[in-house]
């Protein structure tokens, strides 16, 4: 089975963000960069795949030069190609429709069975693009995967979806669009070898250009905010367990007023 | 010739002139008994055959000829001496009579052997008379006796108290029932001898029976035979000693009787490096261009490996200290080594041409047991905490957790497997530069509220102080990381911290066996602390200490590398702290020794020096310290690992606090004080037991609180 896998540098969780001048986007400078954690389990999903039944695996994604590091973690966990829209303005302004425009003009070049995308970025946590992808494709979409088996004659897939309280199956013919939701898999950690060969995978670079995209994002961020800091816990005192509980209570109910 | 009548026949009643023949079937039997011995060693899967093996092992070795003087005079010391094998004392004197017994009662035969068979037939004098003649007796009498009382210790322990890290195979038996015979035997010669001759009154050596004081004592329940009887008898235990004699020597080289030579020539190859316990380099550049790394195959390990390995004679006494061991995880340090021997052996024979040459055998069409999953079980490669106590123990200079870490080498950077919750740990490392994954910014947190000096700021200082990530992480250790620096502020310490430009110091990393992000994490902290012309750094974690000291260096890193219990040491001694204020409620304090302070750098008196001038006097010790220290369970990457097999370490070693009677545990390693913590809380003693890291008392003492 070929399989398409849309991946995207996002800001490391832990990073410290800082948002720019005019409050609409961060600071990027200082931050560090990881492949979206959704879109590893898409990636390891298609790797998996592909040692079981063979083919292709091939990662399209859209970012600055700095996103080759994400690309080549994806290479190193096992996909064989990528093919990088390198486009910083274009990728700094794009809204997920215009992301998906780019990503789709891409994956339309290439031969795949399936596509794989995270269930999200954790960055903008928009989670549209695979949705786009599915009307600019024409393709079915099947989100929040959690399982992923392919029939004996790879023409459908029966995807289990995670749903509120429970799970459903579903069935789908193929080509078909599958957003990962953790639990799908544990993604590998790359070996050394792994690591070394994904320096040497080729990579295609495209501009937006290249592929004939021109659309503009149909969305624009006003502005961005940081939540309030947390504010310091504060120690109950009390002579005993029974004094310290009336004054949680109190505390509860008159300063945080919660009960 | 003044004495002349104080000697003996040697050879008597066996090699008189009624028995020429007797003589040459001696001389046979010895050569028999040699050539047997040297086919031992030569035989099929034997020692020569695993030598052979070891000249195919392509694993680099750190040099083992070098110092050649200072080499053989340690090893001497250590062979003569035994200042290892007596840090067990029962087994050690047990062995040092043996080890002595024997060297006299070789000199009594080499003696034998020169009068009989060389000065008497071609110079017909004799040298064995007189006072020299008394003295050898007395000595080869002294030395039997020893054998005995030291083959008597090691039957009661075998047979009576046999402990339950050491093992029980027939040779073991077999050898000292062997040794026993040999001496027994020896005795009864003697006194059957003296029956017949000396304590007859009126023999001319009558007087000086007594010299022979051993034999004597065998005699004494042959008072009642006759002259001819006691000849007779004689001579056929004169014969039975021969061949028991001559046994044994073809057995050295079937049993580990054979670490009497391999022993010495291991202590003379001992690493002589500065770090304790090399790991094997893997130079930079061979990460884009190697194949394979760490071991997976026999031949991957360095010759010395394979040598160690049939050094090894099963004392169990890396067994007895081992931490992972003692809490019932699947792990004894004697079997990996026994194993990779019992290995090796079957492999070469797979290995040899019919012409007695060993060829490597293709990965492929090799049929035996896999190194890694059978012969050396993957539960054991995880279950070490690196905690060295196997290589300290060791009287026979083996190196055995190192093995491992060369597995583990293989498993991580080749093959992506080792425990899940690891994966988190190295992403933490990678993408946070600090193995819980928080975010670096918060680097210098800690320090926020306190004068603490940046490196970017001062340019320049004469200490770094390298916080590591515990300190600068972990809400526990921060406290000792806050208490450092105000120590060294109020000492006025020319010091600075790097702030958000310091990095994870790699240990756990390495030891999990992930060389490759060791390295990538050295070399950033290395151009960071370069670009600073850093020249001392003081670390306040024994992990960090031992990987800049040693692990930095061999990556070209060169710095003055001190853990902080050094430099607080000192500040006391000097009187730039001043402990003005007593350390109340501490009744009952134990220090913990921290392996990588204690067993890997010697470090146990300054922790505790420090402890006495809190005016607390000497620390109450635990059942296991100094190099005994039983490991906090944390070491070799185990800090991060779920402990899931047998109990577990921090408990074990909190309990040893518990039984000593201590209230205050001690530690001076911020793993060492969260394992202890936790053993604390987990046992249920919080309310009557605590643990402290050493500079929060001393912050304490000298009212920077």
């Amino acid at each position: 089975m070929n399989s398409v896998v849309c991946v995207k540098q996002v800001p490391d969780t832990e990073t410290l963000i800082k948002l720019n001048a005019d409050g609409t986007g961060i600071v990027t400078d200082g931050v560090k960069w990881i492949m979206n954690p959704f879109d590893e389990y898409a990636v390891e999903e298609a790797v998996r795949k592909k040692e079981k039944t063979g083919g292709t695996v091939t990662l399209v994604s859209l970012g600055p030069d700095r996103a080759l590091d994400a690309i080549r973690s994806g290479l190193a966990m096992g996909a064989d190609t990528a093919v990088h829209i390198n486009d910083a303005d274009f990728a700094a302004k794009a809204d997920p429709y215009a992301t998906a425009q780019a990503l789709a003009a891409a994956i339309k070049e290439l031969e795949y069975d399936a596509i794989f995308c995270g269930k999200q970025a954790v960055d903008d946590d928009a989670g549209q693009v695979a949705a786009y992808l599915g009307e600019l494709l024409d393709l079915p979409v099947i989100t929040l995967v959690i399982k992923l088996e392919l029939s004996d004659d790879g023409k459908t897939a029966i995807a289990t979806r995670e749903i509120e309280g429970g799970h459903a199956v579903i069935e789908v013919p193929l080509p078909a669009i599958f957003t990962a939701q953790k639990g799908l898999n544990e993604p590998r950690y790359a070996s050394l070898p792994q690591i070394m060969k994904a320096k040497k995978k080729p990579v295609t670079v495209k501009t937006v250009a290249d592929l004939g995209v021109s659309a503009e994002p149909m969305t624009v961020i006003k502005g961005m905010s940081l939540p309030p800091e947390r504010q310091a816990g504060k120690m109950i005192e009390g002579a005993d367990a029974a004094a310290k509980a009336a004054a949680l209570a109190k505390a509860l109910r008159e300063e945080a007023e919660v009960i | 010739m003044p004495g002349a009548e104080i000697t003996r026949e040697l050879y008597w009643n066996v090699v008189g002139t009624g028995f020429p023949v007797a003589r040459v079937l001696s001389y046979i039997l010895a050569l028999a008994a040699i050539v047997l011995f040297v086919k031992g060693l030569f035989r099929r899967g034997g020692f020569f055959d695993a030598v052979k093996m070891m000249k195919l092992a392509s694993g680099p070795d750190v040099p083992r000829t070098d110092n050649a003087g200072q080499r053989l005079k340690y090893a001497v010391a250590e062979v003569f001496g035994h200042r290892k094998i007596l840090r067990e004392p029962y087994q050690g004197v047990a062995h040092l009579f043996i080890f002595w017994g024997f060297i006299a009662l070789f000199f009594g035969t080499f003696m034998d052997f020169v009068q009989g068979d060389i000065i008497e037939p071609l110079f017909h004098a004799n040298i064995l008379q007189g006072g020299f003649y008394l003295f050898f007796s007395l000595i080869t009498d002294l030395g039997g006796i020893m054998v005995i009382a030291g083959i008597i210790m090691f039957l009661v322990r075998r047979y009576a108290g046999r402990p339950k890290w050491l093992d029980d195979k027939p040779e073991d038996r077999i050898i000292l029932w062997l040794i026993l015979a040999i001496v027994v035997t020896g005795f009864l010669i003697e006194g059957l001898r003296l029956q017949a001759t000396e304590m007859q009154p009126g023999h001319p050596m009558h007087p000086y029976a007594w010299y022979s004081f051993g034999g004597h004592l065998f005699a004494l329940p042959f008072a009642w035979m006759s002259v001819q009887a006691a000849k007779g008898l004689h001579r056929f235990v004169w014969w039975l000693h021969l061949f028991i004699v001559m046994g044994f020597i073809v057995y050295v080289a079937y049993s580990k009787l054979l670490h009497i030579f391999t022993v010495p020539v291991n202590i003379y190859m001992r690493n002589m490096t500065e770090n304790p316990a090399p790991l094997k380099p893997i130079p930079p550049e061979t990460f884009e261009t190697a194949e394979t790394f760490g071991v997976h195959l026999l031949e991957e390990y360095s010759w010395k490996d394979l040598f160690d390995s049939e050094v090894c004679m099963r004392c169990g006494r890396c067994v007895a200290v081992c931490p992972a061991f003692n809490t019932d995880k699947p792990l004894k340090p004697r079997d990996v080594i026994q194993n990779l021997r019992e290995h090796l052996e079957a492999k070469v024979k797979l290995s040899l041409d019919a012409d007695g040459k060993v060829r490597v055998i293709h990965e492929e069409s090799y049929e035996g047991p896999g190194l890694i999953g059978e012969v050396i079980e993957k539960d054991a490669i995880w279950a070490c905490t690196t905690c060295m106590a196997c290589i300290e123990a060791c009287p026979a200079y083996i190196s055995q957790f190192p093995k491992l870490i060369d597995l583990r080498r293989y498993l991580t950077m080749m093959e992506s497997d080792f425990p899940a919750e690891v994966q988190e740990v190295f992403r933490g490392m990678e993408n946070n530069s600090n193995p819980w994954n928080i975010g670096s910014h918060a680097r210098a947190d800690w320090a926020k509220e306190l004068n603490v000096p940046l490196m970017s700021q001062k340019g320049e200082a004469e200490y770094l102080f390298y916080v590591g990530c515990a300190g600068a992480f972990d809400d526990l250790n921060k406290k000792v990381a806050i208490a450092l620096a105000k120590i060294f502020n109020a000492a006025g310490l020319d010091y600075a911290i790097l702030g958000t430009e310091e990095g994870c110091c790699g240990d756990s990393a390495k030891k999990i066996g992930n060389e490759y992000l060791f390295q990538m994490l050295a070399e950033t902290n290395m151009e960071v602390f370069n670009n600073y012309k850093v020249k001392k750094i003081i670390t306040l974690c024994p992990h960090g200490y031992n990987t800049l000291k040693y692990d930095y260096k061999e990556l070209g890193g060169d710095y003055e590398v001190y853990h902080y219990t050094e430099i607080l040491d000192d500040l006391i001694r000097s009187g730039k702290i001043t402990l003005k204020n007593p350390v109340d409620n501490l009744c009952a304090i134990s220090y913990h020794d921290s392996c990588y302070l204690g067993r890997y750098n010697g470090i146990y008196e300054q922790p505790r020096n420090i402890l006495k001038a809190l005016g607390l006097g000497a620390p109450v010790e635990m059942a296991s310290h100094h190099e005994k220290s039983l490991c906090c369970g944390a070491g070799g990457g185990r800090m991060w690992m779920e402990e899931t097999l047998g109990t577990r370490i921090n408990q074990k070693r909190t309990q040893e606090a518990a039984d000593a009677g201590a209230k205050t545990v001690c530690t001076a390693c911020p793993f060492c004080y969260t394992m202890l913590s936790d053993g604390i809380k987990e046992l249920g003693k919080g309310e009557e037991m605590r643990a402290v890291d050493i500079a929060q008392l001393v912050a304490k003492a000298a009212g920077l609180e």
